[in-house]
């Protein structure tokens, strides 16, 4: 089976050695967001399911970019197309 | 949201409750809420890890693709046996059609209050039917897996096993971890 992790703690992401992970600096109980923020949510699903697809090695942590209760989420147009964020490779 | 279509919590120590909202509603408390998960898990994970990364490639569209969730944020159903609130390695099933008010929240590391008012946040099987209604996703697996709060890592491999063991004789394609 393929894996994707979300991960709150950058360091205990990079400890676990998961074959992929999308680290966010979000507080704990909310690894998906805000309470009723739909769009937010399904970014995040979107993101996941992007690197479950699109991600080039094992042991990827990527940080993805959503600074917490600031950003405002577009809806995602087409789910077939990778997002950006979640396939970016990190340089080592 | 009302009583009706929320979910329940296990009551915790209210002390421990009103540090968990410090820890979650402060800059300083988040920096210290990370501190310790760094040190409870960091000397463990060392430990455990094997040097190779597992791999498995994706192998069919995720139009095509069965996803499950497994969260380790203490979600269950309200039938179930709570979980043991200080350290608990056992699991629950969840079922794919579970609604909100079907399930409780047992854990004490973390604050509830937005969990509680949209599960989501922590067990995110109502966006995963959604995508399946849409087409986006191929299907929402049967049984989705809830962990508690557990201290040690190594207690966890076993029945991480089995909950492995179980996605895979239900030919799960994609499974999604989620953290408390």
């Amino acid at each position: 089976m393929t894996t994707v992790a979300l991960a709150l703690v950058k360091e205990v992401a990079d400890a676990a050695r998961a074959p992929r992970m999308l680290y966010l600096h979000w507080p704990f109980g909310h690894a998906l967001g805000e309470p009723g923020n739909v769009a937010q949510q399904r970014t995040i699903l979107h993101d996941m399911l992007s690197m479950a697809r699109a991600a080039s090695r094992p042991g990827l942590v990527i940080e993805l970019p959503y600074r917490w209760r600031r950003e405002t989420y577009p809806p995602i147009v087409d789910w077939t197309a990778d997002s950006v964020a979640a396939v970016s490779v990190p340089p080592d | 949201m009302n009583e009706h279509n929320s979910p329940t919590r296990t009551p915790i120590n209210p002390l421990s409750e009103r540090i968990l909202r410090w820890i979650s509603g402060s800059g300083r408390g988040q920096a210290f809420g990370r501190l310790l998960s760094r040190l409870i898990a960091l000397p463990q994970l060392r430990r455990l890890t094997a040097s190779e990364i597992p791999w498995t490639p994706l192998v069919r569209p995720i139009s095509e693709a069965t996803v499950a969730i497994v969260t380790t944020s203490g979600v269950h159903l309200r039938g179930d046996k709570p979980f043991h609130l200080h350290s608990d390695s056992s699991f629950r099933v969840i079922p794919r059609d579970t609604k909100a008010a079907d399930l409780t929240i047992t854990h004490q590391a973390y604050d509830r209050t937005d969990a509680l008012r949209d599960i989501n946040l922590v067990f995110p099987l109502e966006r995963l039917r959604e995508l399946e209604a849409e087409g986006v996703i191929g299907r929402v697996a049967d049984e989705h897996f809830g962990f508690g709060l557990s201290g040690s890592a190594k207690a966890l491999l076993a029945p991480g096993r089995t909950v492995g063991r179980r996605l895979a004789d239900a030919h799960v394609d994609l499974v999604l971890l989620v953290p408390a």
